[in-house]
């Protein structure tokens, strides 16, 4: 009878294990195939991976990415003259004789576990010859180690933490400004308003969540404030909260104790939102609000907020108002907007060059062997006429050395561009207003 | 009826473990082998304290992340090997688990069981702010040459799964020992009832104690695995009440109490997780989890006992009063 | 500022206490973990938030709807899963409320998308209430008025009504009870209910000042958790009590050791108390 029992138990673990992988052998076996007739016919598409949060709590902003990357294979593979792009004009890669490019996505459920086994995945069962993502730079973290392993190039689009690039991995690049260079231009904008608008803005607090987003942003925060000593700058306070938090009464009450001018905030967009509404309520009025790379991005933050979010800034790849100034921008999100509903922001748009990147390095390298498009992805320069930095460059650890970021400032509920001044959409207002006065 | 059988039936599912990645050599096969070896293994660690003492443990992650940071910290400071490191770490989670448990062991039913939640929260809390241990940014582990000194292979994944078999079977014999002697009936008597077991002379404190240590060294001892095989940590990924809950769910589904429980649960829940993520979780919708949450409803609904009361059945119907008799 | 510190962190025990309530309910009548607790009450912000939303009905008019249609979600839920496995070993009732939860909270990223969303106006939203150095918003003033109100009508419910008494038997004695001629089945389905209800009216309230999305349940039933066990499971006053002592240690922690450290308080004090009431504070 014991062996009755152990047959079925046997014969359970089969079923529950070998049944699912033959599906997968079977798919790899079909790879190869495909792989030797696309040899035949000149490699008819590029396939690269995209590990993006498709599911779990930074859902909404996944799937956003995912529309924004599915707009570049739509460029790239479609012809749209009327974009000045390279990979506009003509259908495909032009150097790989108009192969089309595929982008594979995969969910990582901001868990870095998972987006370790998803590149794994991705390189081998899929083939892909490059990866882009991961969003999370928690994710980025085990999935472009995976990448450096399989040599195969990586190209972080919008996660901002500067440890990515300090690991010196040789297959990793990345879009966006890191949370350091995000910190000098925090610095660099409060200079200009002191200066232009003699803002007076001395006491500087921050407001981080604690994870690793957070708490490295404040870690860039004390390096930098050191440089900026001379121009009056202190620390008045510094916030953590925890992550996944159900109210923020006491972490405001700090806020409010410290009488900060200018509040940095490493929030997302609950929490953020959260910190809002506490603000008003306890009639917390600094001068300027900066946010890092998260909620303060994402347009929901307007929808929920109305008046309210008014006067908070932040730097942002791009922003609405500035569609008009960049007609190729405008064109780029007429796509996207027929995707997703609503305009491109700046997280996103990232998300889009990296994608639009990786394509053109393999165009420029004339072939998909990871060695060559590395070799195109470190020393080329890349025209971005989506960005105000207008190229992308990346230097030896990987990171894009032209800041792409626009201060903006969210005035009548528009994310109106305010510094640099060449892009200026508004006027910065350097003040808020009494809450009961909006 | 023990005469008569030719092979346990462990020997046999060891086996066909064993065997399973070299029949598939696809990548993405071989690393849901090793996660399902990892859960099944801390399924049987778990089922030790829970299944078989009765004490309901809603926080194993701290041990599990306990020996994931441990080895991690002396690996990525001191350049101290893995191996060394999982030594350690099975001691401090072993001393943790004798320290912090002792004064729970007072606590009835649900009370311990949110205890060993709270319990689990304080320690996250305390790697999130400790910043020897990098805190909340996490440990990359520097990617090392290949070697089982360093524990990190990367051409292959034969090395780690052949660990996780070995730290696995550990696990499993060490869960039938137990149930197989005086440990395992007194465990069982505890169970039943704290004070009846009393009554006949068992140290309720001591044997739960014994457990609890056991049970938190083998967690401990997958972390490290863990760590070394993803090659980051972050105190979100290890410490999480997730991992917790993970455990709790596949060994219920399963067969809580039962050392094919933890296998028969890991072998269903964890190709199911990353087959559904991978064939649904793209479209972004959360359709996986979905059915995935369905299914458990269903399971819990008509097999209370979990999947192992389909086996019980069928042996039962064929045994018929034999069967009966002998379970009482 | 210690004023403010400490009459937010009552006001936030109240909130908690509210969504407590609910849960010790089944838990000391039935012994059994409801981990769908926080889904009820995600499902109950989505009521007033869609009611909201397309029908323009303010949070407190929509919140009868809300505690009504949580009382049949879950009086449904006990008729069609908790009465199979009510009576399994083990942990099998935890198994299947942990299945629902997943289920509830992936269904709702399903069908309304995991964006944050905010109820942006209602009767009481924005407005404050200034008492010297302390601001005290409205509808966090609501919400704790609710939770007493909740609390007593729930309280003399179990007490004084014949339905409540019916409860209060066969939490004590259920074998006993059947055989006094007490319905339990339906007992049961009624207690069940009434936890919803208590989950909807919390969550009507909440929704005038905390984000709704999939996830937003899941946080407030970790710590209803520990406030239940902190009271004494089946303990309505105990659930108020404990409530406020977590609220008031999560805010004063916080402000003494760092915001960072605000549930590791609410932990530890759950672990200290513990030791010396093992029941809780209440607890029988």
């Amino acid at each position: 009878m014991k062996k009755f029992f152990s047959l079925i138990l046997v014969l359970f673990l089969v079923a529950g294990l070998i049944l699912a992988g033959c599906g997968q052998q079977k798919q790899a076996q079909e790879q190869p195939a495909q792989q030797n007739q696309d040899t035949k016919q000149e490699t008819q598409t590029v396939k690269i991976g995209a590990i993006l949060p498709l599911s779990g709590s930074a859902a909404a902003t996944g799937v956003k990415l995912k529309y924004a990357i599915e707009t570049a294979q739509e460029i790239i593979n479609g012809e749209h003259p009327e974009i000045n792009m390279e990979l506009a004009k003509s259908a495909g890669l032009p150097n790989l004789n108009g192969a089309k490019v595929e982008f594979i996505f995969a969910d990582h459920q901001a868990n870095p576990e998972v987006a370790k086994s998803e590149a794994e995945r991705l390189i081998q069962n899929e083939k892909v010859v490059g990866l882009i993502g991961c969003y999370h730079s928690s994710a980025t973290k085990p999935a472009s180690q995976v990448a450096e392993r399989f040599q195969i190039p990586f190209v972080a689009g919008s996660s901002s933490s500067a440890a990515l690039t300090e690991r010196g991995l040789k297959w990793f690049t990345r879009i966006a400004p890191h949370d350091g260079m995000e910190t000098v231009l925090f610095f660099d904008y409060l200079k200009f308003l002191n200066e232009k608008y003699s803002a007076g803005i001395k006491k500087v607090a921050v407001v981080y969540i604690d994870n690793e987003y957070g708490v490295h942003a404040f870690e860039m925060v004390k390096k930098t404030i050191e440089n900026y000593k001379a121009d009056g700058f202190e620390l008045v306070a510094d916030i953590k909260y925890p992550a996944n938090v159900s109210n923020v009464d006491t972490e405001v009450q700090k806020v409010k104790a410290a009488k900060p001018d200018a509040i940095f905030h490493a929030s997302y967009i609950g929490d953020m939102t959260q910190f809002v509404k506490k603000y008003k309520e306890l009639n917390v009025v600094p001068k300027v609000v900066l946010s890092y790379c998260g909620g303060y991005q994402d347009p929901q933050f307007v929808v929920n907020l109305g008046k309210d979010a008014d006067y908070f800034s932040g730097p942002n790849a791009t922003t609405s108002a500035l569609f008009s100034k960049m007609p190729d921008l405008e064109k780029i999100n007429e796509i996207y907007k027929a995707k997703s509903g609503v305009d491109i922001d700046g997280p996103t748009l990232e998300d889009f060059a990296s994608a639009m990147v990786i394509a053109e390095a393999i165009n420029k390298a004339g072939t998909t062997e990871p060695a060559k498009v590395l070799e195109a992805l470190k020393t080329q320069e890349f025209a971005a006429p989506y960005f105000v930095s207008g190229k992308i460059k990346f230097g030896d650890d990987g990171q894009n050395i032209h800041s792409a970021s626009v201060m903006t400032q969210i005035q009548n509920g528009i994310y109106e561009a305010v510094w640099p001044t060449d892009y200026q959409t508004k006027e910065p207002i350097p003040a808020f207003p009494d809450w009961s006065k909006r | 009826m023990m005469k008569k059988m030719k092979f346990h039936p462990l020997l046999v599912i060891f086996f066909v473990i064993l065997i399973l990645p070299f029949i598939n050599d696809n990548i993405n096969f071989h690393h849901i082998m090793i996660m399902f070896l990892i859960y099944a293994g801390l399924g049987e660690a778990w089922n030790i304290i829970t299944g078989f003492a009765g004490q309901t443990s809603f926080g194993h992650a701290a041990f599990f992340g306990i020996g994931a940071y441990t080895s991690t910290v002396l690996f990525y400071r001191m350049h101290i090997s893995p191996w060394a490191g999982m030594i350690l770490g099975i001691l401090l989670a072993t001393l943790v688990a004798a320290v912090v448990s002792y004064p729970c062991f007072k606590l009835k039913g649900h009370y311990f069981a949110i205890a060993t939640l709270a319990i689990a929260e304080i320690i996250k809390q305390i790697f999130i702010s400790w910043e020897y241990v990098e805190g909340a940014t996490g440990i990359s582990i520097p990617v090392m040459d290949e070697g089982i000194l360093n524990m990190q292979f990367h051409t292959s994944k034969i090395p780690y799964f052949l660990i996780a078999f070995a730290i696995f079977s550990i696990a499993v014999l060490t869960a039938h020992y137990i149930e197989q002697n005086k440990m395992g009936f007194y465990l069982k008597a505890i169970r039943e009832g704290g004070d009846a077991a009393e009554a006949i002379g068992i140290d309720t404190v001591k044997y739960k104690l014994f457990a609890m240590m056991i049970s938190a060294a083998l967690s401990a001892a997958f972390g490290t695995l863990y760590a070394q095989y993803i090659l980051y940590i972050d105190p979100f990924m290890v410490f999480t009440m997730d991992v917790s809950m993970k455990i709790v769910l596949l060994t219920v589904l399963g067969g809580l109490g039962s050392i094919y429980g933890p296998i028969i649960g890991a072998a269903i829940l964890i190709p199911l997780s990353e087959y559904t993520r991978i064939f649904l979780g793209g479209t972004g919708k959360g359709v996986d989890l979905i059915i995935f949450g369905a299914l458990i409803v269903a399971v819990a609904c008509f097999e209370p006992e979990g999947i192992l009361g389909i086996f019980k059945k069928g042996q039962r119907k064929k045994r018929g009063v034999d069967y009966a008799r002998a379970t009482t | 500022m210690l004023l403010q510190v400490i009459a937010s962190g009552v006001l936030m025990g109240f909130v908690y206490a509210l969504v407590a309530i609910g849960l010790t309910l089944i838990w000391g009548v039935m012994d059994i973990i409801n981990f769908a607790h926080g889904e009820f009450l995600m499902i109950s912000m989505y009521t007033v938030f869609w009611m909201y939303t397309l029908l323009k009905f303010d949070p407190f008019v929509s919140l009868p709807v809300a505690a009504l249609l949580i009382f049949v979600i879950s009086y449904l839920t006990y008729k069609i899963i908790i009465k199979r496995v009510i009576d399994a070993p083990g942990l099998t009732a935890l198994l299947a409320t942990f299945g629902l939860s997943l289920f509830i909270r992936n269904l709702a990223q399903f069908l309304w998308s995991p964006d944050y969303r905010f109820v942006t106006t209602s009767l009481v939203a924005d407005k404050k209430i200034t008492m010297g150095p302390v601001i005290i918003g409205l509808p966090q003033m609501a919400a704790a008025m609710g939770s007493i109100i909740m609390t007593v009508l729930v309280f003399y419910f179990i007490q004084k009504t014949k339905t409540g008494r019916a409860i209060q038997a066969t939490a004590l004695d259920r074998d006993t009870a059947k055989l006094m001629g007490i319905d339990t089945e339906k007992v049961y389905a009624i207690t069940f209910g009434i936890s919803g209800a208590c989950v909807g009216v919390a969550g009507a309230l909440m929704a005038t000042f905390f984000p709704v999305y999939p996830e937003s349940g899941a946080l407030y039933s970790l710590l209803a958790f520990v406030i239940v066990a902190l009271g004494g499971f089946g303990n309505i006053k105990g659930a108020l009590y404990g409530g406020i002592i977590i609220g008031l240690a999560e805010a004063l922690g916080g402000f003494a050791f760092g915001t960072q450290f605000k549930y590791a308080v609410v932990f530890l004090i759950y672990l200290l108390v513990i030791q010396v009431r093992p029941k809780g504070l209440f607890g029988w």
